[in-house]
């Protein structure tokens, strides 16, 4: 549904952020985006919803030039969560703030309430639909950045590292969250730092170093293949991914340490594992 | 000898009413502890009671006392704490206040009225420390946000603290980021004896350099000791057992009442000890 074609882009008066970037999207893909701080990431996702415009090359969606269209147009079919949730809530009540939206459409009065109330729904919120959003706690806030996205139906949604000053749970939910949508057909392009999260969450993963990409495959060969100079990128094998990768003959292909646990339990003789919860 | 105690210490900030309820605990001199709970759990408030900024600056309730280097804070001005304490806050950019690197770490020294002679050599050394020796005179809006972390680090080091307290410091910072950062601490605790406090998220950073652990619970102590006692303690008792890292839940996982292994801080000691208890047929050579 979305093609990044040859683009390039720089910030004036910097190096260039992105050199000669090609991508594509497929309708409901999970994608994992990673690199060191300043490879290019933040940028790339930017041009995927029309904020800015490439030097050179084209976003294309569903096969017409996304510049035709600009934000406004992309923005119905590509949600933006930023890093930040604070940058993008602005109003007094959570409903208000995920009805900015649908508000801007040409929708009626009843396809914009149902936009909210589903948006709210999918998300949790409508226990705390009349809540001063500013007043709840950062996974809420991120949450109704999430809603507010969600309630202009997009078939994609772009969330740049949703997960930094989140703690473990506020993580699993939000991963949980992220995979029920996916489940229900929507895309999702995660930018993020966190490997674990990366390698059990994501099927696919591009990674940028220096504006240029330099991996874009499945996220079990980018940890698994020890010709991916993963360091030189700036990233991290995860502990499951190497061990996975030492034993790979009797654990095959894993993504999580109860995976990983229950295969290698296999071999050692067995056990089931209250604690960790690992079915064995 | 203990760096920080905490005696039966109760804080409520003054609006919302949370904080610490009845907090006993020491942190020892010398020592690497990790600050680990759910958001909302009093890590950063136990961050802030330790360099005097809870109860003096934001007003409060408070019972009991907090000693540092067995100074009771509530005696003491945040200004007299901070000399010997160093805070890197979690929002970190909101305390860098000058236009250069070099100006930057010079100006807690300008305002103690360090001599100028002393506060160059103090700088040299506080970049070093850091490993951003060559950049004094560069703007501050020309650093990275990794950059930018290790001079909000520079800055209380050349304040020489002998505890120096971090919230949340890898937050923004990539994988390599955070390593760098985490050596740099391991590196400041055992050749300078600094006692080093980290708030975090990502127990596994920490999980190489740290030494004891603190988990924090709806505003109290709910474990505290080595970080093996209380990972165990996090996955018995199921108390945020989300956050172990991964290779202690594999080693939770993993072991029975006839199979133990050691404290694992990386895959490759994992992979030898879990290699070694494979019947011999499936072991793999790990030369290759």
């Amino acid at each position: 549904m979305l093609e990044i074609q040859q683009v390039s882009f720089a910030y004036p008066g910097h190096a260039p952020a992105l050199k000669n970037v090609s991508l594509s999207i497929q309708a409901g893909e999970f994608i994992g985006l990673a690199g060191r701080n300043g490879s290019g990431k933040t940028t790339l996702t930017r041009l995927m919803v029309g904020l800015g415009k490439p030097a050179s090359g084209q976003v294309m969606l569903d096969g017409k030039p996304a510049k035709d269209g600009g934000p406004a147009v992309m923005a119905r079919s590509v949600g933006y969560v930023f890093q930040n949730p604070d940058r993008q809530i602005f109003r007094d009540t959570v409903a208000s703030e995920v009805a900015y939206g649908p508000e801007q459409m040409d929708w009626s009065d009843d396809e914009r309430q149902a936009a909210v109330d589903d948006a709210l729904a999918m998300t949790g919120l409508i226990e705390v639909a009349q809540a001063y959003p500013r007043g709840l706690a950062r996974s809420f806030r991120q949450r109704i950045a999430i809603a507010s996205a969600l309630a202009l139906k997009p078939r994609l949604l772009i969330l740049d590292e949703p997960t930094s000053g989140q703690d473990a749970e506020e993580k699993k939910q939000l991963m949980q969250l992220l995979g029920k949508l996916n489940g229900q057909g929507i895309g999702v392009i995660l930018v993020t730092h966190d490997m674990e999260m990366l390698l059990e969450h994501t099927r696919r993963t591009v990674v940028l170093h220096q504006g240029e990409k330099v991996y874009d495959g499945p996220t079990q060969e980018l940890f698994a293949d020890p010709a991916h100079d993963v360091a030189a990128w700036g990233l991290r094998v995860p502990d499951v991914a190497a061990i996975a990768a030492k034993f790979a003959k009797i654990t095959g292909a894993v993504r999580s340490v109860e995976e990983l646990a229950a295969s290698i339990n296999n071999q050692l003789g067995g056990k089931t594992d209250e604690k960790s919860g690992a079915s064995v | 000898m203990d760096a920080v105690q905490f005696e039966d210490f109760s804080y409520h900030y003054p609006k919302t009413g949370t904080g610490l309820d009845q907090v006993t605990l020491s942190i020892p001199v010398g020592s690497f502890t990790v600050l680990a709970g759910a958001n909302g759990s009093g890590k950063t408030t136990l961050c802030m009671a330790m360099t005097g900024l809870v109860p003096h600056f934001f007003g409060g309730s408070m019972s009991g006392q907090v000693r540092v280097a067995r100074q009771v804070t509530t005696d003491r001005p945040v200004s007299d704490i901070a000399a010997g304490v160093g805070f890197v806050m979690e929002d970190y950019e909101s305390q860098l206040v000058a236009l250069t690197v070099f100006d930057e770490v010079a100006f807690a020294l300008e305002n103690m009225a360090v001599s100028s002679a002393l506060i160059r050599e103090r700088v040299a050394e506080a970049l070093a420390a850091v490993g951003l020796t060559g950049l004094e005179e560069r703007e501050l809006s020309a650093l990275s946000g990794g950059q930018k972390q290790r001079l909000a680090v520079a800055s209380v080091l050349a304040s020489q603290p002998k505890i120096l307290v971090l919230d949340e410091p890898t937050s923004a910072l990539d994988p390599e980021g955070s390593e760098e950062l985490y050596s740099l601490l391991a590196q400041l605790n055992k050749e300078k004896g600094i006692t080093v406090i980290v708030a975090d998220h990502d127990l596994a950073q920490a999980l190489p350099h740290a030494d004891r652990m603190v988990v924090m619970e709806a505003g109290r102590v709910a474990f505290t000791g080595t970080l093996d006692e209380v990972f165990d303690r996090m996955l018995t008792e199921q108390v945020y057992a989300s956050a172990v890292p991964a290779l202690r839940r594999l080693k939770a996982a993993l072991e029975t009442e006839t199979r133990k292994f050691s404290p694992w801080t990386s895959a490759d000691e994992a992979v030898a000890e879990i290699n070694a208890s494979l019947p011999p047929m499936r072991r793999l050579s790990l030369s290759a």
